[in-house]
């Protein structure tokens, strides 16, 4: 279960299709260890009209997690969306 | 092939950017973003209008060049694009540059002499590559401009331009974002990997001159780092058996397996098992009779961005009979292939 200082990343796609059986890369991040600024980027990919961004062919798309209030958020964005502290956050592994 | 969706609709940032309620931070982050977004939405989307507009004017009749100029450029592992220039890439010290070189040139002989192509917009565009792309970078991938390739992380993968039929692959998604403009998702998505899939494993064959016999099929073989290797992985996809356990990313095999939602690298299993199993019936060279049914069906016709596949299907089999008319086993052959996917 996700706690509430949590953000979870999971990266999927790519040439590879990451997020199949066995391409995972995924992380996350405490985000009371954010900066001010960092918190704010992560309040902008969660706006209140969520739309999922069209993939680019063989780009990476990023889905992002977070608590609001009492219910879990879920976003999916494409890479060039994501702000390079998310995008080192995830760890490429094989399952 | 054109993107509209973003995370963030504009009239939801001018709106936020004028909240009251908001804090003055927000409100010009909103600002900020809704600017940002607008950019790169515009920069992303250029090359995929570029390629409408100058089909519907008829541009697309002028020759740029004779043959493609091929450039390669070095991000140096930061994530800025295209990155510094590499000068006489061809004899580059740097291996990832020169054999960069040496097989996007490679894909352009390929496509000029199997299919009277010049280069990826057929009127001689130059293909610009930029490697060395981000740190561990377990991607290539095709921006709408340009390729992309990083070095992998050693573990999984290894640097990506390692695999000639990863840069045929990346290449051939610019040959159809400037022919039928396949979308990518849905049906679409997946005729559009496989598509790619279809042209690199060809242009692995054709550069070893193997024949339908020979080849392995194997899509990502000489990308796979020691770690996959170790557990067992000898590919990413495996054309002839899509569902193969060795396979890192193991697809359907049926139509009928596809399910909404699904990534076109998985989707695209059962095409791509129609068009070997269509090469493996009519035999000789992949290029030589169902390549060219293919880049016909590619090419030669208007955009159709949301494709199904039954259509790309039943189009491959009217051209299989139009093309070799004293040959009808190849008809018969593409029609079995589909067949035995479900369509």
């Amino acid at each position: 279960m996700q706690n509430h200082d949590q953000l979870t990343i999971e990266r999927l796609g790519g040439f590879g299709g990451f997020g199949g059986p066995h391409l995972k890369s995924k992380g996350e991040l405490s985000l009371s260890g954010l900066s001010a600024e960092d918190l704010r980027a992560v309040d902008r990919l969660f706006p209140g009209d969520r739309q999922v961004s069209a993939p680019k062919t063989d780009g990476f798309r990023y889905r992002i997690t977070r608590w609001s209030g009492s219910e879990l958020q879920t976003i999916e964005v494409s890479e060039e969306e994501v702000p390079p502290f998310i995008q080192s956050a995830v760890k490429d592994s094989l399952e | 092939m054109s993107c509209t969706c973003f995370i963030i609709p504009k009239d939801v940032l001018e709106r936020l950017s004028k909240d009251p309620e908001l804090s003055k931070e927000l409100r010009q982050a909103s600002k900020d973003t809704a600017r940002v977004s607008s950019a790169m939405r515009n920069l992303r989307d250029q090359a995929s209008l570029l390629t409408s507009a100058t089909r519907t004017v008829g541009i697309m009749e002028l020759q740029l060049a004779p043959f493609p100029a091929v450039k390669v450029y070095d991000c140096k592992h930061h994530q800025t694009l295209p990155g510094t220039s590499v000068p006489n890439s061809g004899t580059s010290p740097d291996l990832t540059a020169s054999r960069t070189f040496k097989e996007t040139t490679a894909v352009a002989n390929f496509y000029k002499q199997v299919f009277g192509r010049n280069s990826i917009d057929g009127v001689g565009m130059t293909m610009l590559s930029s490697i060395h792309y981000g740190t561990n970078y377990n991607n290539a991938m095709w921006n709408g401009a340009q390729m992309i390739y990083g070095d992998g992380d050693n573990q999984i993968f290894i640097d990506f331009t390692a695999g000639n039929d990863v840069i045929g692959h990346e290449l051939t998604h610019g040959v159809t974002q400037h022919t039928l403009q396949l979308a990518y998702s849905g049906d679409a998505g997946g005729l559009n990997e496989s598509l790619s899939d279809c042209f690199g494993t060809m242009f692995r064959q054709w550069e070893a001159n193997q024949d339908v016999n020979h080849a392995d099929w194997l899509i990502g073989h000489d990308i796979l780092g020691p770690v996959a290797k170790t557990k067992g992985f000898t590919c990413l996809r495996n054309m002839a058996n899509p569902a193969d356990p060795h396979a890192l990313a193991p697809q359907p095999t049926k139509y009928a397996q596809i399910t909404p939602g699904m990534d076109p690298h998985y989707s695209s299993g059962p095409p791509n098992l129609a068009f070997y199993l269509s090469c493996k019936s009519v035999g000789g060279k992949s290029w030589e009779k169902v390549g060219q049914i293919w880049y016909r069906a590619l090419t030669g016709f208007p955009p159709s961005p949301n494709m199904k596949m039954k259509e790309f299907a039943d189009r491959t089999r009217k051209l299989a009979t139009q093309m070799y008319p004293a040959a009808p086993a190849v008809a018969t052959a593409v029609g079995q292939a589909w067949k035995q996917i479900g369509l």
